[in-house]
């Protein structure tokens, strides 16, 4: 049988949260976005560094461990979501997260197809150097890719667009 | 508590300035994004570690009012752990994990941690703001059972019934509310 505590709590924060004072969400959002306005730059230099780093990635050659090329490659993919995120960059985000859907959904022992990497790469670097209006080539960049992860993980949770 | 999906009004006024916030993460650049958004929201990071090791050694001297923890480098390990330190008041303080993508493999280690919410990303400041008001107004009880510790997962507010209630919850919550009730009716005679 398992025993079930129940602990009424109030959190300080609650406390704190209504003192008078303070700011409007209106201000607080003002302010948010005028800090993070002044990463945008470091932002898209990490960005470009990490897309460079994923297409120069080559695949595990024999006697290599493709798990270790595999996190690298994941772990450039978060790379990317965190340091476009913030900017309003849901398409690199997007882009990213279906090549850490794909990766995570690799089956342990199992052969992995790298052209996944390499296409994610590229089209990366392509959604990259796309300008602001070019909303339908970036449209079609990712309802391709999305096509893959479909494809590859049909129960996969995730819009194209 | 307002609904978990309830967008916030833009006049809505809170007070964030005395709240004593701990950030744990080990990509510099992700923590200096939720350090820059935090100070936008009035509210000053007073300890941001790297590692779970180092947010050990915070939590067990100082105590904090809410903790934002990346989800990767284990972070639910270091919920976990809190929740189940005996720490207090830190063991119960609100917990914000935040992830850029979360692994299958760990679904159920990050819902299961005792965190009060988790944040996907892309980071956007609105959804960050939105959970912290929504967390500091978070009145679920903390429960234990079993292998878990942390704030009740279901996050629909059930309510005693009137009559011929057996839930051993609802009971406990009835009895709480009675007492809660006896005690504000006591507080003006002293």
């Amino acid at each position: 049988m398992t025993v079930v505590m129940w602990k009424p709590r109030t959190s300080r924060l609650s406390t704190i949260i209504d003192q008078p004072g303070g700011l409007s969400v209106g201000v607080a959002m003002a302010q948010a976005r005028a800090n993070l306005e002044d990463l945008k730059g470091q932002a898209e230099a990490i960005v470009a560094e990490r897309i460079a780093r994923l297409a120069a990635l080559k695949p595990p050659g024999a006697g290599q461990d493709p798990i270790l090329a595999l996190n690298e490659a994941y772990e450039i993919g978060r790379a990317v979501i965190d340091a476009a995120g913030p900017f309003d960059r849901d398409d690199l985000c997007k882009a990213a997260a279906g090549l850490c859907d794909l990766i995570d959904a690799a089956e342990q022992g199992a052969p992995f197809d790298w052209r996944i990497v390499t296409v994610h790469a590229q089209a990366l670097q392509l959604i990259l150097g796309l300008p602001p209006e070019a909303d339908a080539a970036r449209t079609e960049i990712l309802a391709n890719l999305h096509h893959m992860v479909k494809r590859k993980i049909p129960t996969i949770d995730q819009s194209a667009d | 508590m307002s609904d978990a999906c309830e967008p916030l009004r833009e006049s809505a006024v809170f007070n964030l300035t005395e709240a004593v916030v701990m950030v744990v993460d080990d990509s510099p650049f992700s923590m200096e994004v939720t350090i820059q958004a935090l100070q936008g929201f009035g509210i000053r990071v007073k300890y941001a570690v790297k590692n779970a090791a180092q947010a050990m050694d915070v939590l067990k001297l100082y105590p904090i009012d809410m903790l934002l923890v990346d989800c990767e480098m284990d972070g639910h390990e270091l919920v976990r752990w809190l929740r189940r330190s005996g720490l207090e008041p830190n063991a119960y303080v609100p917990v914000i994990m935040t992830a850029s993508h979360v692994r299958r493999s760990r679904v159920a280690d990050v819902r299961d941690c005792g965190a009060n919410f988790l944040v996907t990303k892309p980071f956007s400041a609105a959804v960050v703001l939105e959970r912290i008001i929504w967390v500091a107004r978070d009145n679920r009880p903390f429960l234990e059972a079993g292998d878990y510790s942390g704030p009740d997962r279901r996050f629909k507010v059930s309510k005693p019934r009137d009559d011929n209630e057996r839930r051993a919850d609802m009971v406990r919550l009835a009895d709480h509310l009675a007492r809660q009730a006896a005690a504000a009716l006591e507080e003006p005679k002293a």
